[in-house]
Order: structure tokens, then sequence, then C-alpha cells
């Protein structure tokens, strides 16, 4: 959820963006991160653990743990607590692991 | 690239540094890996004092806003979204922007990545909605968002019993504070009044934190059994530890103290560590506050400068005597047992590698340092 | 603690994998690492270090500061490998791979 009115702070977002989390149309604040932008459209579970398929979502917002990662832009793995959300984003879960070595892979 | 002084980290120790570096004339690249400067100062809108010459409390953030435009005004070259990946044979230190890899070639390093928050297990501590204390005063502070409604706090430290103060100014319900040890380990009188309604468990952990896709119940385990709450997020404060990743791939001699976070490099007086070009400023040379932080990046940027040829050698113990005299003026007065941890840190590694104290340092150090 | 509770997140490594490598004979984190997978992922032991090493430690009886820290590598934080491969004439990847293998570190 959005903050409308901080405490102590002064308002700092003016401009709205709209992005796609999971082909989902979602409004946020130019200058939020991709991982804030989600929480404050109350979406907090980003991905899925890679062996276990357990819901991920953001832990240290530090750019450190990368429990946040999703896929933007057709790029996977990329942290979504320190990349800013843009205009036109297309965002989309972090699944677990692609199986490689499936036979879809000539395996 | 190339360089006269690099520093890693843009927080405030960092920009202290660099700022410090740039005044006397050398040539300063500063490399941050987020898309603006300030660090953990941009969520910490707590309030800070004494500060270096100034009892007057200052907001973090506003601390940050004032570092940032001196460093903005000065000649430093700033190198946002940049992340350091590494150092060459030659000590080039690799930056990547994520686009490209580049070696940057400086005559000496000083690097101040900063404290990261320690982890703390507990069944279901992965689910969304689990989070270090740190994490949810970002999102409220920096990102202005809700990490969640109710939530419990795990830790009883200064800066936990901080951010949930912040927390429940924004709206949030702090459910409880659970604490494994016998009794709260902050003792901040203003802070401990601010939480007087909040429940709280000692000598207790967390049992479960479960929900199906997000954290929605908590159980507690206490001396008098469990307890089952109903909340959404969980905010871990176990403590800080400094970062050292940049400086095992420099190299440098590392050792463990407890009071100072953990394992961190050795230095001496000059904040250098055991590899000469590397020296180490802010947290990342013991979790310390914010004085001691602006301080360990003037006088790491000193030490850098004087061996460049950029301040006399005069002038630089000149100063060096000052800072610290106010390091450890605000240090034993904040924090003790870090001032003793740092000054064993130091005496140690100069014992190890037989090199002297510095007048400067036997003053200040006074008592602690028998020889 | 359940001895399902998982200790590295991004490998998913529980305190039972961890405590049956000790059995097994690991007295380090890098020893773990190899029997396990722990601390391999992508945040490369930054989160679950001191975790894993507290428990060497409780299980152990070794203090702390007697267990080693894991060995670090290059890259420090997770880079792309276009990233490393772009521009690699001006000594790039070439030297990050190569000085590796010339130390001997591999």
């Amino acid at each position: 959820m959005q903050i409308t009115e901080h405490p102590v702070l002064d308002k700092k977002f003016n401009e709205e963006v709209i992005f796609y989390f999971n082909n989902q149309s979602l409004k946020a604040k130019k200058g939020q991160t991709v991982a804030a932008a989600l929480m404050a459209n109350s979406i907090r579970k980003l991905g899925a653990s890679r062996k276990l398929n357990k819901a991920r979502g953001v832990f240290c917002a530090n750019g450190r743990c990368t429990s946040c990662f999703v896929t933007i832009n057709g790029l996977e793995h990329v942290l979504s607590c320190t990349t800013l959300v843009e205009e036109g984003m297309r965002v989309s879960s972090n699944e677990s692991d692609p199986d490689v070595r499936g036979e879809s892979n000539g395996n | 690239m190339e360089t006269d002084i690099l520093v890693i980290g843009g927080g405030p120790a960092g920009m202290s540094a660099a700022i410090t570096a740039d005044r006397a004339g050398a040539r300063v690249i500063l490399v941050d890996e987020s898309f603006s400067l300030g660090g953990q100062l941009r969520q910490q809108t707590q309030h800070f004092a004494p500060l270096p010459g100034s009892e007057e409390k200052v907001r973090g953030t506003a601390l940050g806003n004032d570092l940032i435009k001196k460093l903005e005004a000065s000649k430093v070259k700033i190198l946002k979204k940049h992340i350091m990946i590494g150092s060459y044979r030659n000590e080039n230190i690799g930056v990547t922007d994520g686009e490209k890899t580049f070696a940057i070639q400086s005559q000496k390093n000083i690097i101040a990545p900063g404290a990261a928050e320690k982890a703390k297990i507990f069944p279901g501590w992965t689910i969304p909605g689990v989070m270090t204390a740190g994490a949810a005063q970002i999102l409220i502070n920096r990102e202005r968002v809700l990490p969640g409604k109710n939530a419990v706090m795990l830790g009883s430290n200064d800066y936990s019993l901080e951010v949930a103060r912040q927390l429940k100014a924004c709206g949030v319900t702090i459910k409880a504070i659970v604490e494994d040890k016998e009794q709260m380990i902050s003792s901040d009188m203003e802070l401990l009044h601010d939480m007087k309604n909040v429940p709280v468990y000692l000598n207790s952990t967390i049992e479960s934190a479960t929900g199906k896709e997000e954290l929605n119940k908590v159980v507690v385990k206490t001396p008098a059994g469990l307890y089952e709450m109903e909340a959404d997020l969980i905010c871990i404060a176990n403590g800080f530890d400094p970062i050292i990743e940049p400086f095992e791939i420099m190299g440098c001699n590392l050792a463990y103290h407890k009071e100072l976070g953990g394992w961190l490099p050795e230095y001496n007086v000059y904040f250098q560590t055991s590899n000469p070009s590397c020296y180490i400023a802010g947290n990342a040379a013991g979790i310390t506050t914010i004085g001691p932080v602006l301080l360990t990046g003037e006088i790491a940027a000193i030490g850098a400068l004087e061996e460049l040829g950029f301040m006399e050698q005069e002038e630089a113990e000149a100063q060096r005597k000052e800072l610290w005299k106010e390091l450890a003026e605000i240090e034993k007065r904040e924090n003790e047992k870090t001032f003793r941890a740092r000054s064993e840190l130091i005496e140690g590694f100069h014992q190890k590698i037989g090199m002297a104290f510095p007048e400067e340092f036997n003053m200040v150090n006074g008592g602690a340092h028998n020889g | 603690m359940d001895k399902s509770t998982i200790v590295c997140r991004c490998e998913e490594i529980n305190i039972d994998e961890i405590e049956t490598a000790i059995k097994n004979g690991a007295e380090t984190f890098d020893d773990i690492k190899r029997l396990t997978r722990c601390g391999m992922g992508p945040c490369q032991s930054k989160t679950c270090f001191y975790p894993v090493n507290e428990i060497i430690a409780e299980y152990t009886g070794m203090p702390l500061n007697e267990v080693s820290l894991p060995r670090l590598r290059m890259p420090l934080k997770m880079v792309r490998m276009s990233t490393l491969a772009q521009d690699s004439e001006g000594s790039n990847v070439v030297s990050v791979f190569g000085e590796s293998v010339e130390d001997g570190e591999s």
C-alpha cells in the first residue's frame, strides 16, 4: 500500500507511470523501485524459489540477498529492489529454474 | 579509467572521504552501486547527534542530502549504478555498469561498503512478508510503501525499536517484540517509552511464520507457552556485520571482533589495511554510529592524501590528531565497547606488522594501549 | 529449531543437511558448500554465511572466530556473461578468467 501522507518526510513522488506485472496493468510512482511499485499494489510474492518452488519476496531490499528476483522486459533474474520502475515496463514473477535438461531441449 | 583516489561506496563514509580527498586537490572517482547516493542515510529519518563538530541533532536524510550537495559541487567523478566486481592482478579494480565491464586504475582506494544486516533464521523466514528491519525502513521512507499492516519485530536492539517506532508512525500496528535474551537489548529510554504499549516476549523465539504465499500467521514460543498471532510482516533486527567482500578480493587480512560486528579487515591508525593500496572507512571498519562513520572517512582520506603527496606530513598529522580525538570522544561516549574493540584491533595489527604507534593515537587512546 | 528450517535461501539447504555434512566431516563453510551447494546460489553466501558459521560453531563447539570464512571469488556481485564479455579486447573478460587460472585458483 502506498503511503500518501508520510509522518515526517515531504512528498517525494509526483509522476505516475503504468507498468505491467504478469500482464496485469498497474500504477506506480516514478522514482520507485520495481519491488516497491509491486508492494504498493499489494503484490508481495515476487517469485518462486529454484528448488522447492516456494514463494519469495523482498528480504534485504539492498541488492544483496537476491530474494526479490523478477523478469523485466524478458531479462531474467533482475533485482527488483535496486531497479527503478519505468513507463511500460513488463515485469513478470521469477519462476523456478527452467528445466534446461528437459526433453524440450533435445536431451 | 585512471585516478589518484578511488572511493568504493557512496554512503556517509565514502562521501566524507571523497569530499576530503577532493578538497586537497586529488583526482577522485566515487563508485556506488545504487541509482542514488547517500547509502543507508537515504531512509534514516531518525535524528543523529553528536556529529563531528556539532551537538545539534540532524535527521539522517537531511545529513545525506547535505553530503550529496557537497559532493556534487566538488570535482569528484561520480559513477552511480556501478558495481565493483573484483580486482585484477595489477590491482586495478573491475567495475560494471551492467552494460560493460571496465578497469579503474587508482593510486589508492578508500573502500567504504558499509554494513549488512545479519540474518536470523526460523521456520518460515523465507516467506514474503519476512524481511530485515532495514528493508522495512527502506520501504516506508525511501519508497513510501507500507511493507505490511501488522508487524512482529524480531530483536529488541535500538535499531529494531527505531524502525518499530517509524513503522508505527506510518500506521503499522506493532503486534509484538520478540527477544531471545532475558531482557531488552535497547536501553534507550525514549525508544522504550515509545514502545511501552507493545507486548514484549523475552526468552522467546519465532516458532513458525506461515501463510500460503504471503505471511499471515506468526507463532511465538515463550517460556509461558506458544502464542499465535496474525501478522503480515516480520522485521528481523539481528544487528549488522561489516561488508567484507571488496577487502577479501583485494587480499586484505581479516580478523574477528565480535564487538565490531564480526569479521572485518585489520587496519592501522591511518585506516590502512594490510594491502597498502586499500584504506577502509565507515561501518566496514566496525559497526558504529554516524559521527565516527564520517570521521573514519576523513582519516582514511588524509592517509591516502599524505601518501600521495597531496598533503604535507605535518599537516596530515595535525588533522589526523584532531579527527582521532573527536572520534575517540564521540565513540567512547556513545559506545565505549566499540571504541575499545577498535583500539584492540588497531593495536593488534600494529604489533603484528611491527609498526610504531604515532603520537596522536597514544594520546587519544590513553590507557587502552599499554605498549 | 525444526531441522527442516532453511538456512541457505538461494539453494534451499536446511539445518539437517548442514548438520549431516558436519557429521560427515565438514569443518568449514567451504566443506559444507562442496557437499551441499549451500552458499553457491546467486547471493554467493552473503545472506547465509553467519547463520551457517553459527551452526558449525554450535555443533562442533568451535568458537565462531575460528570457523573460517567461505572462499570468495569474482565477480563480487551478480553480473551477466554478456556484460563480462562486452568490449573484451579492453582486457576485461580475458584478464578476469585468465588471471584466475594462472594464479592456480581454479
